[in-house]
């Protein structure tokens, strides 16, 4: 059935349809509307859910550790600051081995308030553990939702999917939205791997010490590796049973591209325009999105990327006194790459600033003239 | 014979759901709680742990020395882990199970208060157990907002002792409307048990807040744990009470609230707060100053309840149309 | 559960990879294999004491043992349990001036047991000849038995009989008396100790197989030598009967002016008594009271008169006060200074003078002092004497000093004497340094008894004395002696006194004791019946009930409980009392402090 939705209604319906149990969250904008759809949804009994209206993001996320222990599954979604606050409870998620699924509208942080998009508060949480997939589309976001529970309840790791505020969270699309039998046979109900019961009551978690802790670490690293080969087995079913096609990348004109544009989220879909542009001029040029960061995907990137001449970057993001977050992970992918092509850095959109196919087109541009990236990252659209 | 404490004795032989071996230190009084508890409310009981001594003592990884669930979340997240499994629960059709959160003070009174919060006045279907140590023990105690005037930490060391008054978690709690809030105290055991089993009954959430003795950190023997939480009581300084939320509903359209106080103990034998404080080195520095403050705080704490347990069978009284 | 079982289901796993890390980082096993018991370096034991009571009790009573398993409705086995230590319930029921109820610890809360009363209950539940269950089989072994003759059958005189009997003595009693019993026969009134009850215990102690020998005066019908020579054993146990005189009378000759002690004897036999209308009593011992009593169901007005004050009176107070609600009149701080006799010797007038308290005396009581020249008449028919009483040494011969008042022992109770020949005679009840009391004397007969038995036996019985010894005074067990069980099938500490410091009363609740049925003064004393009732069955499981068990464990729970490690093992009452796993124990030592009774002890490790 498809519909006309908003980006943060696709998530409540992807939620809807993966039958999830426990719903706890606090509201923000702009991921506002997921929760009120969710709260109509459990009102209506469309969602057999218990939904908990908690009292902040950390409690929500909190609220999650004991249903998702008790073995149900979960749902929450957040943003920016909001998204800040869960952060000890995201490494505590992530290690306690929860398989939640979470919605994060990227949203701006900073000393002072910004409520549009920047993915900075998602890429700061790049260590917790968390599966991170970025988002462009309300029909890739719906799908996303159906598919992290498949690979978190696989992997049992809890699987983040973000996207930009406002520019996908609050644009209308037409979404087809899958039948509900479909999702249901292809994210079947989730049995943990180990079950809270009272005939033989086990406790979960507590305290590790220097005997078991680092091994503890290490089992969280290899569950991430799994991910990595198991979700694009997931693609690859969802694909057969749903008909759309996902990988860790997606990538558009980069097959014979010289210069790679790489990007995540919403500023993808204008960078598509810009490289209709410069196609039609006869440049060789072509899009790398990012998919899923963590676990990062070396080998995808480098099969993609290293053909390349040149790659250009672009964050819509600042690790601060580093630069963007995704051209720093890329040039650490290739660096023990036979091809290392060298890659142009980007940062642009910061807070919401509009990224229009003119500014991309003016940035490919830029590569394009520029033989050496400069040292520093290029801040395009700055008021000098 | 005479038996002062009264549990049934059925009971008492049950199999222990709480073993031994655990690194409490000698004479905790969390873990004589945590026994009655567990006999009180059986083995369909979830224990949510956050940071706390309890966490830590009650075995380290793959050790548990409880025979129920536990999960473990962190330190100021408890009521709310409670409720997110006993919504899970709740989902998953077992509805006979109990979710206890069992916090320590700082678990509760600070760190642990915005969730707290929010569960209460959510009247999530949990139990809310507050062991209070008065002061944060596990971390080697340091004053928190439940550590009593005039005592020593580590963090009110001599020249600065606490001059704060402990806060008073009790009305905190009732002000959140919640279904039941109770005192308890190891010293009382037959009370604690009765209370944890009517606490098992009750939906909505359940507050119980339980006096706990840490003998390094109240600077007492380990072997007067019982005895100086007795004396607690016997001064006043821990009255042991109980308050239920009695709901009228006149018609359909309109509810109305009132509180059933019970003080459960009226202890035979007083002792004077100075008694009880000087009977506890931590209280070694203590000014007369600050012991008339709290013996004055303490008499009108206690006047007060009297009052409104009298205040409470009027309210019965007047709801069935007596008076 | 044994306590080794636990430790046996600990689970320890041993990670050899990380792969053995469970999913969700769920446990694996429990705590068992930490055995905390390492870090203790003291450790609680079960460990049952003496109680206040029992210290208190010069013969050793196990109050606490009898009153459980009165508790427990156990009728039969408390009767022979009290009978270990103190033969005679029926009898000290009645006249023990309890000294177990002033020990009592729980007068700190409410109200001492009535020890006396429920001793009585029990005493008076089985006839005395009833079997006794612990008499040994004499048969086969005469060589060993030894022969005891007892001079008097006082209760001292019985109380020797009855332990040298279970000993395995062949016992005979001596009395010049034709009624047995001694003072508590002939002394103590009917109303007091009704004589059936007396004689009912005779009749126990000639089916334990005693010898009775009434109206046989040693030194008269029998010489002592002759009992020496023909027993191996004597004991001599006539008490002390000769009244002293008052200096004031020695040289009056006035038939009214009579011995209180003789008045008593008269009418225990049944003699006619002729005491007049008014009846001065001098003296404040039991024995002036009971005279005053006597006198006064005898129709007379009776004052008694004494140097000292109440406080200082050796009468029981109980007695004094019973006496003053029958209408004896009590004048303290007096003394006779004149007596008047009429021509026809009959008593004119007794002229006393006001005394006031001085300083100490010797015997620990303030002395009473003349007030000159203050003096009051009391109109009297008859004076009776009870200033005192002797014992009557006339048989004994050079065994004793012309100057001795009492017959000096040794801490056998062998009499000490220059002229005993090899001869093994022991002494006991009033005779000897002891405190004239009933009990006093049943229990220098059961240490008399023991005393023989290890002559006997040949060991020493200094030796046997610190093994049998307990609490802090000098009462011995018989059970002890014996190796009898105790009740408690647990570790017995018999040095160990449990006083009301060592009690956690916030453990027992104020329960007021049961009234005492006594009838109304005007009633009783009219009569020499006694004036008061046995308890009923109900009355003394209620006193039963509040007793507080000092030092000895009721299997109350409170250590298993209290304890933070869950080492008190309950034994589902399959035996006795509870299990302690030392393998989890970390010593903190609440269970003692929360015991309300003192019933474990935290002894050293190691």
């Amino acid at each position: 059935m498809k519909k006309a939705i908003k980006g943060n209604h696709a998530i409540s319906y992807g939620v809807k349809l993966s039958k999830v149990g426990v719903i706890s969250a606090y509201p923000i904008t702009p991921q506002t509307t997921i929760v009120e759809e969710l709260s109509e949804m459990c009102a209506s009994k469309d969602l057999d859910a218990s939904f908990i209206k908690v009292e902040s993001e950390h409690s929500a996320m909190a609220a999650l550790i004991g249903a998702a222990t008790t073995g149900v599954r979960t749902f929450t979604a957040t943003s920016g600051n909001g998204l800040l606050l869960m952060h000890e409870v995201l490494h505590w998620t992530a290690g306690a081995r929860l398989p939640i699924v979470m919605a994060n509208v990227n949203r701006a942080v900073s000393g002072v308030w910004n409520i549009w998009a920047e993915q900075t508060d998602s890429l700061a949480q790049r260590d917790t553990g968390w599966i991170q997939i970025y988002c462009e589309s309300s029909q890739e976001l719906l799908d996303a939702v159906i598919m992290a529970y498949k690979l978190a309840e696989k992997v049992m790791l809890p699987v983040m999917i973000a996207y930009d505020a406002f520019f996908l969270s609050h644009t209308t699309e037409i979404v087809d939205i899958p039948d509900a039998d479909l999702v249901d046979r292809f994210i079947p109900p989730y049995v943990p791997p180990v079950s809270l019961n009272f005939d033989e009551p086990r406790m979960f978690g507590g305290f590790f010490a220097t005997d078991y802790f680092y091994e503890h670490r290490y089992t969280l690293q290899q569950a991430t590796h799994e991910a990595l080969r198991y979700y694009p087995e997931v693609c690859r079913e969802f694909h057969g049973v749903f008909g759309r096609a996902y990988d860790l990348v997606e990538t558009y004109q980069a097959e014979d591209a010289e210069v790679i544009l790489v990007t995540a989220g919403a500023i993808t879909s204008v960078s598509r325009i810009a490289i209709d542009k410069l196609r039609a001029k006869g440049e060789k040029v072509g899009i790398m999105k990012l998919r899923m960061f963590r676990p990062i995907p070396v080998d995808c990137w480098r099969d993609v990327l290293g053909k390349a001449r040149k790659v250009v970057v672009i964050d819509r993001n600042m690790s601060v006194g580093l630069g963007g977050v995704f051209a720093s992970e890329i040039r650490s992918a290739l660096y023990a790459s036979d091809n290392r092509p060298p890659i142009y850095s980007v940062i642009a959109g910061l807070g919401g600033r509009d990224v229009t196919p003119e500014d991309v087109e003016g940035i490919l541009n830029h590569v394009l003239t520029h033989d050496k990236p400069s040292d520093e990252p290029l801040f395009w659209g700055l008021k000098q | 014979m005479q038996k002062m404490i009264d549990i049934p004795r059925q009971v008492l032989v049950e199999e222990e759901l709480m073993q031994p071996g655990m690194t409490s230190c000698q004479g905790c009084a969390a873990p004589i709680s945590m026994k009655i508890a567990l006999k009180a409310l059986g083995e369909r009981t979830v224990v949510v742990l956050p940071a706390c001594c309890f966490a830590v003592f009650v075995g380290g990884y793959p050790y548990s020395s409880l025979k129920v669930p536990i999960i473990h979340c962190p330190f100021e997240t408890a009521a709310v882990v409670a409720s997110g499994a006993a919504a899970a629960l709740d989902v998953r059709g077992e509805k006979d199970v109990v979710v206890m959160a069992w916090a320590g003070d700082g678990g509760t009174f600070d760190i642990g208060m915005q969730a707290l919060s929010g569960a209460a006045e959510r009247n999530e279907n949990i139990l809310f157990v507050c062991y209070d140590n008065e002061a944060y023990m596990n971390t080697g105690i340091q004053r928190s907002s439940a550590t009593p005037m005039g005592a020593w930490t580590t963090t009110t060391p001599a020249g600065s002792i606490k001059e704060e008054s402990k806060k008073d978690i009790e009305q905190i709690m009732l002000a959140h409307h919640i279904s039941y809030m109770a005192t308890a105290s190891a010293a009382y055991p037959d009370d604690m048990f009765r209370k944890f089993r009517k606490a098992r009954q009750i939906t909505g959430m359940k507050f119980i807040h339980l006096l706990s003795a840490c003998p390094p950190g109240w600077r007492i023997d380990p072997a007067n744990s019982i005895q100086v939480m007795r004396m607690a009581t016997q001064s006043n300084v821990f009255p042991i009470y109980e308050v239920n939320k009695l709901r009228f509903s006149k018609d359909n359209q309109r509810f109305e609230e009132d509180w059933e106080y019970t003080i459960n103990v009226f202890p035979e034998r007083k002792v004077s707060v100075k008694g009880y404080l000087k009977s506890q080195g931590r209280f070694g520095l203590i000014t007369d100053e600050m012991i008339d403050y709290t013996q004055k705080k303490v008499d009108r704490k206690w006047n007060e309840l009297v009052q409104k347990q009298d205040n409470t069978n009027q309210v019965i009284q007047r709801q069935a149309g007596i008076c | 559960m044994a306590a080794k079982k636990r430790s046996e289901m600990a689970i320890k796993h041993k990670f050899k990879s990380y792969r053995d890390i469970t999913p969700m980082h769920v446990s694996l096993g429990n705590m068992l294999h930490n055995k905390t018991g390492g870090w203790r370096f003291i450790k609680p034991i079960y460990e049952d004491k003496i109680p206040a009571c029992q210290n208190a009790c010069p013969a050793g009573n196990d109050i606490e043992g009898w009153v459980k398993l009165l508790n427990n409705k156990e009728y039969e086995k408390a009767y022979w349990h009290l009978k270990r230590e103190e033969p005679f319930p029926a009898i000290l029921g009645r006249v023990c001036f309890k000294f177990c109820e002033d020990a009592c610890n729980r007068t700190v809360l409410d109200d001492c047991i009535q020890i006396k009363e429920l001793e009585r209950f029990v005493g008076d539940q089985f006839a005395p000849a009833t079997p006794h269950p612990e008499l040994p089989d004499n048969n086969g072994q005469s060589d060993k038995i030894r022969s005891l003759a007892v001079v008097g059958s006082g209760p001292s005189g019985m109380s020797v009989a009855y332990f040298a009997r279970l000993l395995g003595f062949r016992v005979t009693i001596f009395d010049k008396e034709a009624l047995l019993g001694g003072i508590l026969r002939l002394g103590i009134p009917n109303y007091r100790l009704p004589r059936q009850v007396v004689a009912s215990e005779f009749e126990g102690l000639s089916l334990m197989g005693v010898e009775l020998r009434p109206n046989t005066e040693i030194g008269k019908d029998i010489p002592l030598e002759t009992l020496t020579q023909t027993f191996d054993y004597v004991f001599l146990a006539t008490g002390a009967h000769r009244s002293v005189q008052m200096e004031l009378t020695a040289n009056l000759s006035c038939c009214q002016i009579m011995s209180a002690m003789n008045i008593l004897k008269q009418v225990a036999r049944g003699e006619t008594v002729a005491l007049g209308k008014r009846v001065a009593v001098i003296g404040g011992g039991n024995t002036a009271i009971d005279a005053a009593r006597t006198a006064i169901r005898m129709g007379c007005h009776v004052t008694v008169i004494y140097r000292r004050s109440l406080t200082e009176m050796p009468a029981h107070p109980e007695e004094v006060r019973e006496a003053q609600e029958e209408g004896v009149i009590f004048r303290f701080l007096a003394a006779p200074e004149d007596i008047t006799l009429n021509a026809d010797t009959t008593i004119e007038n007794l002229v006393c003078c006001e005394m006031e308290l001085g300083p100490t005396d010797e015997s620990g009581r303030c002395r009473p002092i003349r007030k000159e020249g203050v003096t009051f008449d009391v109109p009297v028919d008859t004076i009776l004497v009870a200033i005192g009483e002797n014992p009557d040494f006339d048989y004994l011969g050079r065994r004793v000093r012309s100057s001795d008042t009492i017959i000096r022992t040794g801490d056998d109770l062998s009499i000490l004497s220059d002229h005993t020949d090899g001869e093994k005679v022991f002494a006991g009840g009033d005779m000897i340094d002891i405190p004239h009391t009933v009990v006093h004397a049943v229990a220098s007969g059961k240490k008399a008894a023991i005393a023989m038995d290890c002559d006997r036996r040949g060991v020493a019985f200094s030796d046997v004395l610190n093994q049998i010894r307990i609490g802090s005074g000098d009462a011995l067990s018989f059970s002890r002696y014996m190796n009898w069980a105790p009740v408690n099938p647990v570790l017995q500490n018999d040095q160990k006194v449990v006083d009301s410091t060592k009690i956690v009363y916030d453990y027992f609740i104020k329960m007021p004791g049961c009234e005492k049925t006594i009838q109304p003064a005007d009633l009783r004393k009219d009569s020499f019946e006694p004036y008061h009732a046995t308890l009923s069955v109900e009355e003394a499981l209620h006193e039963t009930e509040r007793c507080m068990h000092c030092g000895r464990c009721t299997e109350c729970d409170n250590c298993l409980i209290f304890c933070p490690d869950v080492s008190i093992l309950d034994q589902t009452r399959e035996t006795f009392g509870y299990a302690i796993d030392y393998d989890y124990c970390k010593g903190c030592g609440i269970c003692l402090t929360e015991c309300p009774r003192h019933a474990i002890t935290m002894v050293a490790e190691g």
